[in-house]
């Protein structure tokens, strides 16, 4: 679909991005991006993809705001303690741009859900806390060929890893099984779950426009402690109970 | 840090760096073909139980969910059989995944 002037002129500014350009403003427009809670890394996330112009946001998160949820959720208010976190969410994403849509599934990443939810989306992003989730995610995202961008955070690191099925490591190749030791509660700073969520937004709207370069079978870390940033190379295990029969 | 001939370079992330209360130590070396498990034990001896639980099961093997970084790169096969053959920089990584 062509974009119209409102298009053009909401979005002047990134159609003279190199590469970018009117074609991938079309590609982001017509996609459609899952994201996995409604947190310190999938709220900006969320906001980044609304500001870029996606066409269609689903927001899967159960639960209400807590107070000690705002130092990292900065989309939400202190009168939306209480409320449900996705509906608060949708509401300041809707009010920012009211030409993205907006989905809001009032559920986590489930066994049940899991197959539907990803199946509505082009491009999924994990921004759960708990493995449990993003393990559902991604053997869904490897069993329907879609990519999925997760995005992980602890103190002052984090770290991004594009998963393409087929061409890149899945999760499970990384790890194998779940993490004994990773704990629900985790220490934080907003700003570097804005950080995380914000080159992870970056990876899936290249992704999704085509144009750049993604980093493709390269995990992105940074430690904001030292402000050191690297991509670290990283492979598929052929023996990955996930993806090991997955080719492209 | 830059290390020297003979040293490496060991940088810890997340609950690693948490549980040692350093991100990064660097070790001399005279021998080429150093265990990384004979390191790894040596490690876990200084930094104490808390790391050395995330380092290692219950069967005092390695953790699958370990990824071992050698010169920027992850290392894959037997983490029990790998050697610091020239490798001038290992980086422990224990999960994380934020939300």
């Amino acid at each position: 679909m062509p974009l119209t002037d409102l298009d053009r002129s909401l979005y002047e500014w990134q159609l003279d991005v190199p590469g970018f350009g009117e074609s991938g403003q079309e590609k982001l427009r017509s996609s459609t991006a899952l994201i996995s809670r409604a947190g310190g890394l999938g709220g900006p996330l969320a906001f980044s993809l609304a500001a870029a112009g996606i066409g269609k946001l689903v927001i899967a998160h159960a639960g209400d705001l807590r107070l000690d949820d705002l130092n990292r959720q900065i989309l939400m208010r202190h009168d939306d303690v209480g409320k449900p976190r996705a509906e608060s969410l949708a509401a300041t994403l809707r009010a920012f741009n009211p030409q993205v849509e907006v989905e809001v599934i009032p559920e986590n990443i489930t066994e049940a859900n899991a197959a539907e939810l990803v199946a509505k989306a082009d491009i999924v992003f994990g921004a759960a806390p708990l493995f449990e989730e993003r393990f559902l995610m991604n053997r869904e995202c490897v069993r329907q060929g879609k990519p999925l961008i997760d995005c992980a955070m602890f103190s002052l690191e984090g770290q991004i890893l594009p998963i393409v099925p087929g061409q890149t490591p899945c999760l499970a190749c990384l790890y194998p099984e779940i993490p004994e030791h990773w704990k629900r509660r985790f220490p934080v700073i907003g700003a570097v779950s804005a950080l995380a969520a914000n080159i992870g937004a970056m990876e899936g709207i290249k992704l999704l426009a085509g144009f750049g370069e993604v980093s493709l079978n390269r995990m992105i870390y940074f430690d904001t402690a030292t402000m050191r940033f690297q991509q670290i190379q990283v492979q598929r295990n052929p023996d990955c109970a996930v993806c090991q029969h997955v080719s492209l | 840090m830059m290390p020297l001939m003979g040293q490496v370079n060991f940088s810890y992330t997340g609950q690693l760096a948490a549980a040692a209360g350093v991100a990064e130590v660097v070790l001399d070396f005279s021998d080429d073909a150093v265990p990384l498990r004979r390191v790894l034990d040596e490690l876990a001896s200084r930094h104490g139980s808390k790391w050395g639980e995330l380092i290692f099961d219950d069967a005092g093997q390695v953790r699958s969910t370990l990824l071992v970084i050698f010169d920027g790169a992850q290392v894959s096969g037997d983490k029990e059989d790998l050697t610091l053959d020239g490798v001038k920089s290992v980086m422990l990584m224990t999960p994380i995944a934020g939300g």
